[in-house]
């Protein structure tokens, strides 16, 4: 009896291993139909994702805006009534001035690039802890594909690496996949900025002869077709200089702050 | 209703992995509620429900994430594979034995991940990875599951009475 078991305890182990290894190899071969999956659990997740959103935002406006009015409020109930509706008609008004503003921003720099931009709402992050990934409420109903930048007006924050009907999933720059080529503003020296799945980018084969100092802008240089040229990528915050060796080590802060998106802007083709 | 409840609870957990656990984040890392349930599941449900409950959480959670699909499935597959096996070995109640069991299954989880990002995935990652994030990930996620497996845990006693039948053969 103890040998069936066991010969039962390794088929399982083989049909979860063959199973999973079906999976990667179906995924990297872009197979649509293994594509399919993700969309189907976007398309589910998503209004629930959109719920969560919307309801700690205004969590996050109340306590900002009303917590420390309680004990004043506390003195006189119709005041504190008044006091509750004007606060939250005020925070309602905050919050579509603060997204005009940003809005603003992120449409005035369309001017500035021949590309046409779709604007998407940040609704949800990676469902595991290690990729760094955001998911957006625009799909390919609204034009976007795969490999499409996505910025803000901050600087670049990533690309499309699938998009789904009504929402796409974004590499943030930051993720250990990500490789983005780039430029420094002042000297031009050129390197490929990665991520290493931290807050910060890595940027590699910078030659050790070229002048980099902390704080230096570096901007995307558009080879590669996904970014435009110019686009604000970060800034350096550290350099390590190897006697020996060809390459400088550079470490960026990206220009946008990633853990907290909430408009970005997609650049359509 | 049980698969009902347990869609609902799915779609909490996954809604909440993906939007608000990021405001608990500690030193860049949040926890895995759907690890959690996954050993949730290989421990108080039979072995076919708990493997299969690994399976199907796994691939969902590849589904909602920007890897390569497969691999949170063989991480959990495997991950409710060994513990449905060991449960029988072990006395598997109170805070410590499950502390444990979720510091081994977050160790594994993080390494499944690590070697893919290194091999299938192509992509970079740091020591720090192994030092630094992988023990705070493997801390938070015991000390956060015993309090998952109580709400579970009286989720599941509640719902026993309207449904006199097993649930996925729950040994309990």
């Amino acid at each position: 009896m103890p040998r069936k078991g066991n010969k039962r305890n390794i088929v399982l182990v083989l049909a979860i291993l063959l199973f999973s290894l079906a999976l990667m190899t179906l995924n990297v071969k872009q197979e649509k139909g293994v594509r399919f999956l993700d969309s189907i659990a976007g398309v589910i997740l998503s209004p629930f994702q959109n719920f969560f959103t919307q309801t700690i935002q205004s969590v996050s406006n109340s306590i900002n805006h009303y917590f420390f009015l309680v004990d004043v409020a506390r003195q006189n109930d119709q005041l504190k009534l008044e006091v509750q509706r004007l606060i939250s008609e005020k925070n309602q008004l905050i919050e579509r001035l603060a997204s005009q503003k940003r809005l603003a921003k992120l449409m005035a720099h369309e001017d500035d690039w021949e590309k046409r931009a779709v604007v998407a709402s940040v609704i949800g992050r990676d469902a595991t802890q290690w990729s760094k990934v955001v998911v957006i409420n625009k799909g390919t109903q609204n034009g976007i594909k795969d490999h499409l930048a996505v910025i803000t007006d901050a600087g670049v924050i990533g690309q499309v690496i699938h998009a789904g009907i009504n929402t796409s999933k974004v590499l943030l720059i930051v993720d250990g996949r990500s490789a983005v080529d780039a430029l420094f503003q002042g000297s031009r020296a050129s390197g490929v900025v990665v991520g290493v799945g931290e807050d910060e980018c890595l940027m590699k084969f910078v030659p050790n002869t070229a002048d980099v100092e902390v704080g230096d802008p570096v901007l995307s240089s558009g080879l590669g077709g996904i970014f435009p040229k110019g686009l604000i990528i970060g800034k350096v915050s550290q350099v390590f200089r190897k006697k020996q060796g060809l390459f400088q080590e550079i470490i960026l802060i990206p220009s946008s702050d990633l853990s907290r998106l909430e408009e970005v802007l997609v650049l359509l083709p | 209703m049980y698969y009902f409840s347990q869609a609902l609870i799915a779609i909490f957990l996954f809604s909440a992995q993906t939007t608000w656990l990021e405001l608990f984040s500690f030193g860049g890392v949040t926890p895995d509620l759907i690890l959690v349930w996954v050993v949730y599941c290989a421990v108080r449900c039979s072995r076919a429900g708990g493997i299969g409950a690994g399976i199907v959480l796994g691939l969902v959670q590849d589904g909602l994430s920007g890897g390569v699909l497969g691999v949170n499935t063989l991480s959990k597959g495997l991950i409710a594979y060994f513990f449905s096996t060991l449960k029988d070995k072990f006395y598997v109640e109170g805070v410590i034995p499950i502390g444990i069991f979720l510091i081994l299954s977050s160790i594994f989880d993080g390494l499944v991940f690590y070697f893919s990002i290194g091999t299938i995935l192509k992509g970079e990652v740091t020591s720090r990875f192994l030092y630094q994030l992988l023990p705070v990930y493997s801390i938070y996620n015991a000390l956060i599951g015993p309090f998952m497996f109580v709400v579970l845990d009286k989720i599941g006693a509640w719902l026993q009475p309207k449904t006199p039948n097993s649930y996925m053969g729950m040994t309990r």
